[in-house]
Parts: structure tokens; C-alpha cells; sequence
């Protein structure tokens, strides 16, 4: 997902308060100046574009870093990882020389920084996970980011750390800040249900506004052969043995019933974790008649998310819990056998009259963190702020070609050069609202290039009857999944209380507890008497569940 | 010594037939293309569903295209009975169009039920079945009509028109979308080019309705110059002198 833009600044002005700036820098030496921005600077490479530049170091300073590569990065000429266009746009824009002292497959990240730190190597400037972030900071290898981050983020950094209400308390140890959180979509990976709208139509059903109507649909699904071809081979609800994935998942169907497994949760002023939760009896008895009476695929059981894509392709699924993106992957595979195939999003429909909720977990799983004693902490948040208020608070094209890549060169993707990469969480809900708002006014012109595209795709199945448009209709169309996302931050969802690296307990003991919870509910929908959940809710707190719980609530305390 | 060719009217007795053909042809047009914006307007701002429009669309497609689709074919026939020669097997070809707006509804489901081909960009090949259906045989009827030397001259230059008018409306929105969903996707001129044949695909039946009706116009005119010419004996363009 890419970042939303913003505005631009006059570059003439720029032009002179660069001048401005480093003349004051020149005069103050190597103190870092304020954090007044300025604009593009006469780098040669750079010149052309309106670009926001933090104040530039001058004499340039040196970062040491690592980076991860894999086979999709690509370059260029004479591009390669130590010497691109964000190496270049570093140094000669922030006045920052970054040297990768490695460079490794993104598979052996993790043990090649174990070795670098143990031996005492450490980068000035590195990535580490929750794990990670918590081992290093209470051995002294950070540097308190709290200072210069107060001292140096952009409005646009602060908006996109906060948009995702975890993504700074992840990082915050003791009230002080010890990395910049690497940002995703975490709403993304909330639940919406799909339905084939075509295989609605053509039985003449209405859209579902409780769990009900999901079991009747997906019943009428299974026996009364929508797809027309007269054979009993439609299933009502697909549904992989992965469980909680973003394809074909039952953790949606869980929480039309208000339960939801996997993930920890507040009640009754104690954060308990939802996977043996007493809801959980009730939707798992559901589904398990689903699956007595053929509405799951009998393979359920065994069937990965690679079986499910080809049962979507081959027309055989009628509903399926899975993510807003969704139509981009797997749902358009149902077109490949059935040119009139359109699924459309639906918000979790609720068991009773409270409204269901999505449940989510924050997409932070890294931070960018500098090794204590790096005499320029604040370089880390100035790069931050160049992404941000370039890449995400930008709608400039020719910015936008030059750092993240353009439609000439679709396998070359420049934004990989940088381990700085923070997506805006909510940008998916942005661009859906902006491009809903042009379609309703029938004017795409305050659109980027990139989401005037997608409004003429949109317009083309609208106006053209270009059947094959639906994925962007149904995604970001009126009534399209990203509106759902909206519904899921405002009142719709429920985030994962637990956000903090795993406790001594849980690294031990989750992974065993996790197998045990997958394969309970898994014979439970298959057949297996309910009591066998009611034994594996009683065994998780004896195998370790009940320090778990201890442990992730005594973290909550800190952690409010 | 070059044989002079007597110049004829389209039509002998009556041009009302290929006036109401023309009229038919422009009407069908013009309801399709209000049904279409309007419905997708009225999609696009979510007041219904993307299924409601297909619904109301198929409807409005099946029974419209079925009615427009015989009126043609009647209208045809009549014309050809009233023309003779060229123009005769002019009007004999463009009867296929009638087919047309009977399979605009029918495409798909003739495509990947009944024949079951499985191809990608579906749509876009029963849209283009449906375009070539009507676009074929009306270009061989205003090829037939410009290279007839019996057919008056003003009529002549207008078929000739209406070559290019008819493949303009027909291919520009079948080029343009095979660019944008397959060949070039994500290309932002491609997406300029995508808004203008949203429009320019509201044209196909209206504009060669048009030039119908102006045919019939100029064919009339020149069949009244004609009998006003005899009546005062006075020689005409291409006739004996």
C-alpha cells in the first residue's frame, strides 16, 4: 500500500530559505540546527522536484546501517544497494552518508543482528522487532529517542504515528521512546464477509444483517445451485484450515458472535484471551452444523489457502470472511471460470441485536531503533520525516515516481533501498473516501494519478459495463470493503489489547497452546463433540495459559 | 465514351420507412445511453447497488434490445423493398444489424453458458461481439451506399461519413479498454482515454441513426428536385440530357 500525499511548497521560497539555512549551518558547525523545514535544496539528481527537506547537515554526518534484500529488489544502471536514489537523496538532501554494513535475504535478518550486537558491531542505525527492541533497550544498546522525537517530528510523522493508536506506546519503555515503529495498515487485517453478489441476485436474497441471514444464505448457497449448472458442487461458506488468515478465515465468523479467538481482550476489568472464551461454544456449534450439512467444504480439515484460491476460482465458494483487499486476491480468480462473478463486502453481521465487532491486531512487528551513544539520534527522525512528508503527505507525481517507482519500470521498486518505510495505517480508508467522494460528484480532478485511475476504472464497469472493473467496485466503490475499514476503526472493531513483545511464559508455552487451539476447533467443526472445546478451555489454563494470563495482564498494568 | 449514370432516391415510393429506422435507430440510442447514465450516476453515488444496476441494466436490455431489434428488422425490410439495385442489398445487409441490440443483453450468456468459452476479460469480447454485430453490417451497408453511383451525391458524401463515424463509435471504446484492462493498465493516458469512450460508447446507435435520418432527408429532397425537374423537363445531375 502506498502513502496518501499532501501539500507542496513554492520552490522559489525554498530556493531561499535553503540558501538561509545553510548559511546559519555553516556558521554553527556541526550542531544540528533547528528543525525548521525548508524545501527542495540544488542537489543535481533533486533539483527539479518540490520536495520538504529537514534541515540539512553540514559537514555531512555518517550512519552506519543494515539492510535486507530479496529477489524482488531490482535496480537500474548503476544502482545498487549501497548507492541509489535514497542513498544519494540521504546524503545530499539531509546532509546523512549511510553505509550498509550488511546486507543479507530478509530470511536472515534476525540471527545476522544477533551476531552483529553480540560481537559488539552494532549499526548506528537498525531495525529489531518487539523481542528485540525490549532485550537490546534493557541492555543499554538504544539511544531515548523521546527528546528528538519531541524536538524534531513533522505534523505528517506525528499523524502517521498516531494514526495507529499503538504504534508509539509499542515503542515506549518506561515512558521513554526507544524506536520509531515501522507503520502499516493494522485495520487492514480486520474481517469483512464477501458474498457472491451475483449468486444473491440470482436467488434473489437480500443482503444479510445478522448471523442468521449468513446461515440462511449460505444454506440456500449450498442447495439451490446458484451458479445454474446443475450440479450439487456450490459450497456456502469457504473456509481454510488456517483459521485466522486474511483468506478464507473463520475468526469473522467467530465474531459475529461476539467471540474472537487469538487475540486478548478487556472484560470485566481483566484482559482475558478470546480463543476459550465462552462464545466460542456457540459459533463453533454453528459451524459445525455448516460443515454436518455440506455448507463447509468436506476437506475443510486439510484445505490451505493455495486449495481455497482454486475452489474461489473454479466458482464453487459462495462466502467467505477474509480482508478488504480481498478482491485483488483471491476473489478475482472466481472470474477466470464465471466472466459475471462480483462479490461484495459486508460488515460482520451480529448473532443478536449488539453489533458485531472486527477483530485486529496492530501491523507495528518492527521499530527502527539507533544504537546508543550515535551522536546524531535525531538523523533517525529526519529520514522518518523525509518519507513522511514526501511520500505520504504528498501528492507529487514526479516525488512519488523518483522514490517509490514508476508504471516504465513496474519490477523496480525503489522504496525496498530504504529500511525507512512507514505506511500511513488509515491511507486505505483515505483513498477509499476520496475516491467514493469524486465518484458521487462525478469529478476524479482532486485525485492523485494513481486514484484517477481507479475512479475511471470504477466509472468503466458503471458506465461500460466492463464486468471485469468489479475488484475496484467492490474495494473502493460506493458500498465498497474500505468503507467497511471506517466503520471498523470508528465502532466496529476491537484491537488486540495485547501489542507488547511475548512473555516469558507465552514464548514458551504459545506456540504448543496455539497447535492445541487450532486443532480442537478444527475437530470440533468436523464432527467432534463439543466438550472436547470445553477440555482444551480448562487444559490451555493448566498448560501454562493461566500464567500467560497473569503475565499479559500484569503488562496491561504498565501498559494502559 | 463513359456511360452517365442516372442518380436515383434511396427509396422509390416512400422514405418514411428509412425515416423511421433512422428515428428508431437515434431513439434506441439516445433512451440507452440515459438509461446507462442515469443508472450509473445513480450507482456511482451509491443509491444502488452495483448488482441492482446489472439487474436493471440486463432488464432493460433484454426486453428494450429485443422490441428495438425487430422494429429494426421490419424497418429493414421495408426499406429494401422499397429500394432497388444496390441500395436494396444495401438495406438487405444492414438488416443484420438488427441482431444487435437482441444480443447486447444476450452476449454473455450466449458466450459462457451456452457455447461455454472460458476467456479472459470476458465482458469486454460479448461487448465486442455485440458492437461488431451492429458495426459490420452497418459498414458494408454506408460502404455500399458511398460506392453506388445511382445514389445521389449528397448521400454518397454522408455514407461515406458514417463509415468512419460508425467505426469510431464501435472500436475507439473496444481499443480503449483492452488497453486499459489488459495491454496497458495503471497508464494514466489510458485513463484519460477510458473517460472520453465512456461517452463516445453512448454514440453507437445514435449518430448512424442520425445519418439514416439525414439520408432520408437528402434522398427525399433530391427524389422532389427530381419529380420538379421532370415536371419542367429540365435535364438533372447525371440524368439524360
Amino acid at each position: 500500500m502506498k502513502p496518501s500525499n499532501g501539500s507542496m511548497i513554492n520552490q522559489r521560497l525554498a530556493a531561499l530559505s535553503l540558501a538561509v539555512v545553510l548559511l546559519l549551518a555553516a556558521c554553527g558547525g556541526n550542531n544540528p540546527p533547528a528543525t525548521s523545514e525548508t524545501t527542495a535544496p540544488a542537489a543535481d539528481e533533486f533539483s527539479g522536484l518540490n520536495l520538504v527537506v529537514p534541515a540539512r547537515y553540514d559537514p555531512p554526518i555518517e550512519m552506519s546501517s543494515v539492510i535486507t534484500v530479496d529477489a524482488t529488489v531490482k535496480f537500474l544502471g548503476e544502482n545498487d544497494i549501497h548507492n541509489n536514489v535514497w542513498t544519494r537523496a540521504y546524503e545530499q538532501l539531509l546532509g546523512i552518508q549511510v553505509s550498509y554494513d550488511w546486507v543479507v535475504d530478509v530470511s536472515m535478518y534476525d540471527q545476522k543482528l544477533g551476531l552483529s550486537v553480540n560481537s559488539g558491531d552494532i549499526p548506528d542505525m537498525f531495525r529489531v522487532t518487539p523481542s528485540q527492541l525490549l532485550l537490546y533497550q534493557e541492555a543499554g544498546l538504544l539511544a531515548n529517542l523521546t527528546a528528538v522525537y519531541e524536538a524534531e517530528a513533522s505534523a505528517i510523522t506525528r499523524d502517521v504515528l498516531t494514526q495507529d493508536p499503538v504504534a508509539l506506546k509499542a515503542a515506549t519503555i518506561d515512558g521513554k521512546l526507544w524506536g520509531i515503529p515501522l507503520t502499516d495498515a493494522s485495520v487492514a487485517n480486520a474481517s469483512v464477509l464477501w458474498i457472491r453478489q451475483d449468486w444473491m441476485d440470482e436467488l434473489g436474497i437480500a443482503a444479510p444483517t445478522s448471523m442468521d441471514d449468513v446461515l440462511e444464505i449460505s444454506r440456500r448457497f449450498t442447495e439451490e445451485d446458484p451458479d445454474g449448472d446443475g450440479v450439487d458442487d456450490t459450497i456456502g461458506l469457504c473456509a481454510s484450515k488456517s483459521l485466522y488468515g486474511a483468506i478464507a478465515n473463520v475468526q469473522g465468523f467467530f465474531n459475529g458472535y461476539h467471540a474472537y479467538p487469538g487475540i486478548w481482550f478487556e472484560r470485566d476489568g481483566q484482559v482475558v484471551y478470546g480463543s476459550v472464551q465462552p462464545e466460542m461454544r456457540t459459533a463453533l456449534l454453528a459451524l459445525q452444523e455448516m460443515y454436518a450439512s455440506g455448507q463447509l467444504d468436506p476437506e475443510f480439515g486439510v484445505k490451505d489457502v493455495n486449495a481455497i484460491n482454486e475452489t474461489i476460482a473454479q466458482g464453487k465458494c459462495g462466502m467467505e470472511f477474509g480482508v478488504w483487499w480481498n478482491p485483488y486476491h483471491p476473489l478475482n480468480l472466481s472470474q477466470q471460470n464465471d466472466p459475471t462473478a462480483f462479490w461484495s463486502a459486508f460488515a460482520i453481521p451480529s448473532v443478536d441485536s449488539t453489533p458485531a465487532k472486527s477483530q485486529y491486531t496492530t501491523a507495528i512487528g518492527s521499530f527502527l531503533v539507533i544504537r546508543n551513544g550515535y551522536e546524531h539520534p535525531e538523523a533517525l527522525i529526519r529520514m522518518v520525516n523525509f518519507w513522511t512528508d514526501n511520500l505520504v503527505g504528498s501528492q507529487d507525481e514526479a516525488v512519488r515516481s523518483t522514490f517509490l517507482g514508476n508504471i516504465e519500470a513496474p519490477d523496480v521498486v525503489l522504496y525496498k533501498y530504504t529500511p525507512v518505510l512507514l505506511w500511513e495505517p488509515n491511507a486505505a480508508i483515505k483513498a477509499g473516501n476520496a475516491l467514493r467522494e469524486a465518484l458521487a460528484r462525478h469529478d476524479p480532478s482532486g485525485l492523485d494519478l494513481e486514484a484517477q485511475w481507479r475512479y475511471r476504472i470504477i466509472q468503466a464497469y458503471y458506465e461500460q459495463g466492463i464486468l471485469e472493473a468489479w475488484v475496484e467496485v467492490a474495494t473502493n466503490g460506493p458500498n465498497g470493503s474500505s468503507a467497511i475499514l471506517m466503520q471498523v476503526l470508528e465502532d466496529r472493531g476491537l484491537m488486540n489489547r495485547f501489542y507488547g513483545p511475548p512473555t516469558p511464559t507465552m514464548a514458551g508455552k504459545m506456540p504448543t497452546l496455539q497447535s492445541m487451539e487450532e486443532e480442537t476447533i478444527i475437530k470440533v467443526i468436523m464432527g467432534e463433540s463439543i466438550d472436547l472445546f470445553d477440555q482444551f478451555a480448562s487444559d490451555w489454563y493448566k498448560l501454562g495459559g493461566t500464567d500467560i494470563v497473569d503475565e499479559v495482564n500484569q503488562w496491561a498494568a504498565n501498559n494502559p | 465514351m463513359k456511360k452517365k449514370i442516372e442518380k436515383q432516391p434511396l427509396l422509390r415510393k416512400t422514405h418514411l420507412p428509412l425515416y423511421l429506422l433512422g428515428a428508431v435507430m437515434a431513439l434506441y440510442g439516445l433512451v440507452s445511453a440515459l438509461v446507462w447514465s442515469i443508472s450509473s450516476s445513480q450507482a456511482m453515488r451509491g443509491l444502488i447497488t452495483a448488482g441492482q444496476l446489472r439487474t436493471r441494466l440486463a432488464n432493460f436490455e433484454s426486453t428494450g434490445g429485443l422490441i428495438t431489434g425487430i422494429v429494426f428488422f421490419i424497418l429493414f425490410i421495408w426499406c429494401a423493398v422499397n429500394a432497388k439495385g444496390g441500395v436494396r442489398a444495401a438495406f438487405i445487409v444492414g438488416m443484420l444489424a438488427s441482431f444487435a441490440p437482441i444480443l447486447a443483453g444476450r452476449a454473455e450468456t450466449l458466450l459462457f453458458d451456452t457455447l461455454g468459452l472460458r476467456l479472459p476479460a470476458g465482458s469486454v469480447i460479448a461487448g465486442a461481439l455485440s458492437t461488431i454485430v451492429f458495426t459490420l453490417p452497418m459498414m458494408i451497408f454506408f460502404i455500399i451506399l458511398a460506392s453506388s453511383r445511382r445514389v445521389p451525391r449528397g448521400c454518397r458524401w454522408l455514407a461515406f461519413a458514417s463509415i468512419f463515424i460508425v467505426l469510431a463509435t464501435a472500436f475507439f471504446p473496444i481499443y480503449v479498454t483492452v488497453l486499459a484492462f489488459l495491454l496497458k493498465p495503471g497508464d494514466p493516458a489510458v485513463g484519460r482515454m477510458l473517460e472520453v469512450s465512456s461517452q463516445v460508447i453512448k454514440l453507437r446507435y445514435l449518430l448512424p441513426g442520425l445519418s439514416l435520418l439525414f439520408l432520408a432527408y437528402i434522398s427525399m429532397r433530391f427524389l422532389k428536385e427530381q419529380l420538379s425537374a421532370e415536371a419542367q423537363n429540365i435535364p438533372q445531375e447525371g440524368g439524360p440530357k
